[in-house]
């Protein structure tokens, strides 16, 4: 630790050859278009009820379930990815770490906002507080994501204690009102105290593993798993899946923002770092395949009837592009291969190609969770069931994105979520 | 002349009453009660909650209804469905729409037709399916916010005023017995049809509007318990051409439904599922 901390500024390293204020602007002002669109939509999907989607009473669940597990698979994955580095002290990977934890608040953030639009009634949500259920998993799911979201608040603030206060000293800007205002006035910014701070990060860290794992996806994993009545997903496979997706697509999408900020500000980014999460999440891939792999195969030599006609739906019905084209083909033939070729390998720009295929691939994982197994109906008799978004599920359902990125954006653009390389190597 | 004759006895009553060690005034009262108790001005449970502390306290013994197993173990309905005398001809299904008013793509009751065998060997079965009403119901599990339960009389009762439209119960129901009411509506084919809805359990909602319950939330078969209530059986019972169906107390011995539910030919829907459902049906 070679220098005194008290006097390290917090300045923002830009590149003066690229125009980076005119990119965020217009950055700004394509989510702003994207928002008023999706809020169109919101708004005409809350003033006519769920009749304006495609959903029905044979496939009650549709894209907002698959996009809210989605969501809650990155954030549990980028949480998990910033205790690797809080806890586990791999400081290789510190420069992602607050955006990991303000990235895993965001996800959530959007998580809850795709729910809620999927409920009949949204102005109950607050029943699931009040009328607790203890043998419903939802009911203890909803408890968990709000204990985790306060956990990654605490956790990012103990992350960025220092830099805010530097920040607030170093200007009268909004920037810095904002800083010394999130501060709450705890200004020691001694030794001692940036020490308190990260032992902090680490307790949090290690409470939250468990309530990330088994609480926030390795739950949402169960809330399907527990449904008897749905064969495909009754497996006790499914929450351990859910939580290694969520490594892979927390991983990725991690790596691909990162990579993508750095660009766009004209900056530079290290390969090296970008090579081992890249290796990384191929490692979380090859897990997460083998899993799937094992639930396939083991399902087709049991051969239950129920099920092998889900699986037929996945494989030859009508949504069979989604499993052979996006889930394996994009998300996962496509990575390992940019990642296997030499050449490839070397470029951030092919690596966060893979990164993006990834997490695509990982939308369509979750699409062919929740819709084929709806298909087939319960009862032997009843009709098949089809389902596909419409136009307003998509359009909501990019406002809600659009919602997330404007918040990330805002956030980035104001919160001290980058570390200096000095502090990188006085942390440990 | 009788009330003459009493007032006599209860003064010669009081004195016996003040001779002994017990209270007086609890014993003047409890005898009234108990002459209005016999002229049925009040009833057997009133009186037991109106004297039960004080009694144990005066003698130190409970006091106890004599009687009081019937009321309080009610009945826990049932229905058997004898698959042999259904033609198939959806009666039930019509008059279980028409009897609780649902909505467009809303049945509580549906007749699953399998056919089986090559022309000309062929056969069909068909099987009505109403609410299970399952002892275990795995839609109660679910919910997050209990707004369905198993009432005592053995129905599977949904809260529509405390539903949040979240449909868990919906994909974890195995017999597709569940229903979201997204708020369609036959007024363009059938004028005045919102004018007014079905009391589901007993709840009279009146007019079908916007923003009002059942409207985003989930909806089931409930017996037809607004039927029960007037000692009516339910509307596919009632209607059902065949006479295939029965409806009873599945907690009587001696009940029809229980007899036939007991019988060889008898058999539950997914019994694999330990969903045990009151709905029985005869091969």
């Amino acid at each position: 630790m070679a220098m005194n901390q008290s006097e390290l500024k917090y300045e923002e390293e830009t590149n003066p050859n690229v125009n980076v204020a005119l990119r965020y602007k217009s950055w700004m002002v394509f989510l702003i278009v994207a928002m008023v669109v999706g809020g169109a939509a919101i708004g005409y999907r809350l003033v006519e009820g769920l009749a304006v989607t495609n959903l029905t009473n044979f496939v009650p669940w549709g894209a907002w379930v698959a996009f809210y597990i989605f969501f809650v698979g990155l954030s549990a994955g980028a949480f998990l990815l910033s205790t690797l580095i809080f806890v586990f002290g791999m400081v290789q990977y510190e420069k992602v770490g607050r955006f990991a934890l303000f990235t895993a608040l965001i996800c959530m953030v959007v998580a809850l906002m795709f729910i809620a639009l999927d409920l009949g009634r949204i102005e109950r949500a607050t029943n699931t507080l009040i009328n607790w259920n203890v043998m419903s998993i939802l009911s203890w799911e909803v408890r968990f994501y709000l204990i985790y979201m306060v956990l990654l608040a605490t956790e990012l603030w103990f992350a960025m204690r220092k830099d805010l206060n530097l920040l607030a000293r170093s200007g009268n800007l909004f920037k810095n009102k904002l800083a010394s205002f999130l501060t709450l006035g705890s200004n020691d910014i001694s030794d001692i105290a940036i020490k308190k701070d990260h032992s902090w990060m680490k307790i949090l860290g290690i409470i939250g593993i468990p309530i990330a794992i088994i609480g926030v996806h390795g739950g949402t994993g169960t809330l399907f798993a527990a449904v008897t009545a749905q064969p495909y997903w009754a497996s006790p496979l499914f929450p351990i899946i859910f939580v290694v997706s969520a490594l892979v697509s927390g991983t990725a999408l991690l790596l691909a923002m990162y990579v993508i900020q750095r660009k766009a500000r004209g900056l530079e980014v290290e390969l090296g770092m970008i090579q081992g999460l890249a290796m990384l999440m191929i490692g979380f891939l090859a897990i997460d395949l083998t899993l799937e792999f094992y639930e396939f195969l083991v399902a087709g030599l049991n051969n239950k009837p129920e099920k092998m006609a889900i699986l037929s739906v996945m494989f030859t019905g009508p949504y069979a592009w989604s499993f052979w084209g996006v889930q394996l083909f994009l998300g996962a033939v496509v990575p390992i291969y940019i990642v296997a070729n030499k050449r490839l390998r070397n470029s951030v720009t092919a690596l966060t190609v893979a990164a993006i295929c990834i997490v695509i691939g990982i939308i369509g994982v979750r699409f062919n969770i929740v819709v084929p197994t709806q298909i087939i109906h319960q009862l032997k008799g009843m009709p098949q069931g089809y389902y596909a978004p419409n136009l307003v599920e998509w359009l909501s359902s990019l406002g809600v994105v659009a919602i997330g990125l404007f918040l990330y954006s805002i956030g980035a653009k104001l919160l001290p979520l980058e570390v200096n390389d000095e502090e990188v190597i006085e942390h440990e | 002349m009788s009330d003459r004759l009493l007032n006599q006895f209860t003064n010669v009553a009081k004195k016996a009453l003040e001779a002994s060690k017990y209270s007086t005034t609890l014993g003047m009262n409890m005898a009234e009660d108990a002459r209005r108790l016999s002229r049925a001005e009040m009833n057997e449970e009133d009186f037991v909650r109106k004297y039960q502390g004080m009694v144990q306290k005066e003698f130190g013994k409970k006091m106890e209804l004599a009687g009081i197993e019937e009321t309080k173990d009610g009945p826990k309905w049932g229905m058997v469905i004898d698959l042999r005398k259904c033609v198939g001809c959806d009666t039930c299904t019509v008059s279980c729409k028409a009897e609780n008013l649902t909505p467009p793509g809303i049945s509580y009751n549906v007749v699953l037709v399998e056919e089986k065998g090559i022309f000309p060997n062929v056969s069909r079965t068909n099987t009505p399916r109403p609410c299970m009403q399952c002892d275990k119901p795995p839609c109660v599990t679910v919910c997050p916010v209990r707004a369905t339960y198993k009432s005592g009389d053995g129905i599977v009762v949904q809260d529509n005023d405390r539903c949040i439209g979240c449909r868990y119960c919906m994909v974890a129901c195995p017999y597709g017995a569940r229903s979201f009411d997204f708020g369609d509506s036959y007024e363009g084919e059938m004028l005045g049809y919102g004018a007014m809805t079905a009391p589901d359990h007993g709840m009279d909602r009146g007019e079908r509007k916007k923003g009002h319950s059942p409207i985003g939330t989930v909806r089931k078969c409930t017996f037809c318990f607004h039927r029960l209530q007037r000692g009516e059986e339910p509307a596919c019972v009632e209607t059902c051409v065949g006479d295939a169906r029965y409806f009873g107390d599945l907690n009587d011995p001696n009940s029809v439904v229980s007899k036939m539910a007991s019988e060889a030919r008898a058999f539950r829907m997914k019994e694999e599922y330990g969903t045990e459902p009151r709905v029985y049906y005869l091969r």
